[in-house]
């Protein structure tokens, strides 16, 4: 019953997006804001925790959506609109993470509009009465963790965080990464037995 | 299964992407096997420990990106394929820009030009000064030219007369340093289609040291009834945020532009560079700022500056 409700649901969204997509090919700018407005928020999530930079994530989000509206007219319905959308996206993060591994670099620390905020700050605070033995080990976590991260390659990073943060099957993520599910499968173990290796006893 | 194989299986039994035989032989495996219950375990405990590594975006970015992008898009990009006029269009509207500017020269200069460009034109059009043949000439019109007929005049010897201006698309290509390519995108920042102008905004920011690109741009900030066009040049002006005569416009933008996203932008380009004058220019614009994003900007810059945030 309740599947049935969840299914019917998913068709009328579905039709909906359609319909706001066939406004928006023939020129309908507020469809096209309405069609923006059902993602952005998850697109925006996704560049901002692979990137770790408000101003890259407002980057990614301007150009994966100006591709959108610019090419939103040769979209054939022969896939999900999430899924063109999210291979757009994925490109455009995939390129940002390249660059960065080239110039080995990766802010340590966010820039926001009320300064400067230290990345690893977004886990959860110690209290003041914490324990330091414990706060000292999990900061030695997270940066283990963002450690973990940087070692791997940019297609590791993104499957693992389309499948762990982001909920998506790897059958959607081999179709979005213009890949197979089996190829998803294997990044995703090499993803995790690589940050296992370097967590080693946190975990 | 081995232990081996079921190790292998783990994360992807974790994330539930197994196949339902899959599935019940791991955890067969698993009931009996205390190593691999151990990975299990690890497996649950680097999930945990991954989970609390979220970057929220700030609250104020996703409306940031929503006024950005409709900034950029209004007025129209192509959502269709649309007819760019060609580089031929492009420079006689760059020459004709030209000649606007040196109206003050005198006479026998402008003259000189005019020769010179009939010159030119004849090079272009010399094979067409032939009297046209009919029965040989190719009725088809190509995808690269495109014609307006002036005149048909027929005789009574059933020719006809056809008089056209033909317009010929040809496709240039170069790199922003080399001034041939420079000028043609400065041309651009004139045509009618704002996507066109965004797009040479969008090139001419990189060439920031010469004058004429600043001037483009500065003239695209003030001018442009696009806010697309409007929101790139502001980007372009970014590196020259030092340049009084850049600081004067922006300050005239701030005031004026009725775009929020554009007048949060001018902003940072005013605070970037600290400049007592600006105290005022900012103090002014808070009181009139409707907004509200624009307003806090404004009264932290303003707070930042140590100065108060109206006048008295």
């Amino acid at each position: 019953m309740a599947q049935d409700a969840a299914g019917a649901i998913g068709a009328r969204v579905t039709g909906q997006v359609d319909s706001l997509i066939r406004a928006a090919q023939g020129g309908d700018q507020d469809a096209f804001e309405q069609l923006v407005r059902m993602y952005d928020q998850s697109v925006l999530r996704l560049a901002m925790n692979l990137l770790r930079s408000p101003e890259d994530a407002r980057d990614v989000y301007q150009e994966a959506f100006l591709r959108v509206y610019r090419n939103l007219h040769s979209f054939r319905f022969d896939c999900s609109f999430h899924t063109w959308l999210y291979r757009i996206v994925t490109n455009i993060c995939l390129d940002q993470l390249r660059k960065r591994k080239v110039r080995k670099e990766e802010p340590s620390v966010v820039e926001t509009s009320e300064g400067p905020v230290d990345r690893m700050d977004s886990f959860e605070e110690d209290g003041p009465n914490a324990d330091p033995e414990r706060s000292m080990w999990n900061r030695e976590l997270k940066q283990r963790i963002e450690g973990a991260l940087q070692d791997l390659t940019p297609r590791e990073r993104m499957v693992f965080e389309l499948r762990h943060y982001q909920g998506l099957r790897l059958r959607n993520i081999g179709e979005m990464l213009g890949t197979t599910e089996e190829a998803a499968k294997n990044c995703l173990f090499r993803a995790t037995q690589k940050m296992r290796a370097v967590l080693g006893d946190f975990v | 299964m081995t232990c081996d194989s079921v190790g292998t299986l783990i994360p992807l039994y974790f994330y539930g992407e197994l196949n339902p035989d899959e599935e019940d032989q791991v955890e067969q495996h698993i009931h009996q096997c205390a190593a691999c219950t151990r990975e299990m375990e690890r497996q649950r405990a680097l999930s945990a420990a991954l989970d609390g590594r979220t970057a929220d975006p700030p609250s104020h970015l996703l409306a940031d990106c929503r006024s950005d992008l409709m900034a950029a898009i209004q007025g129209g990009a192509p959502r269709l394929p649309q007819v760019r006029k060609g580089p031929w269009t492009l420079f006689l509207e760059a020459l004709g820009s030209t000649l606007d500017s040196v109206r003050h020269v005198p006479t026998p200069v402008g003259a000189l030009a005019l020769v010179a460009l009939g010159f030119f034109c004849a090079r272009f059009t010399g094979a067409w000064n032939q009297p046209l043949n009919l029965s040989t000439a190719s009725l088809n019109p190509s995808d690269d030219v495109f014609a307006t007929v002036r005149s048909v005049r027929p005789d009574q010897n059933g020719v006809v007369q056809i008089a056209f201006d033909e317009t010929r698309r040809r496709t240039v290509s170069g790199r922003m340093d080399d001034q041939a390519i420079q000028k043609l995108v400065l041309a651009a920042a004139h045509e009618d289609n704002p996507s066109v102008r965004v797009e040479s905004m969008d090139l001419l920011k990189s060439q920031p040291q010469s004058n004429e690109v600043r001037d483009a741009l500065l003239n695209a900030v003030l001018h442009d009834p696009n806010d697309g066009v409007r929101l790139k040049a502001v980007e372009g002006l970014k590196p020259l945020a030092a340049d009084p005569e850049v600081r004067k416009a922006l300050s005239q933008v701030l005031l004026s532009d009725n775009n929020p996203a554009i007048r949060y932008q001018v902003v940072d380009l005013l605070v970037a560079h600290h400049d007592d004058s600006v105290i005022g220019v900012l103090q002014g614009s808070v009181q009139r700022e409707d907004n509200h994003t624009v307003r806090m900007k404004l009264e932290k810059a303003l707070k930042d500056m140590k100065a108060s945030v109206g006048t008295f």
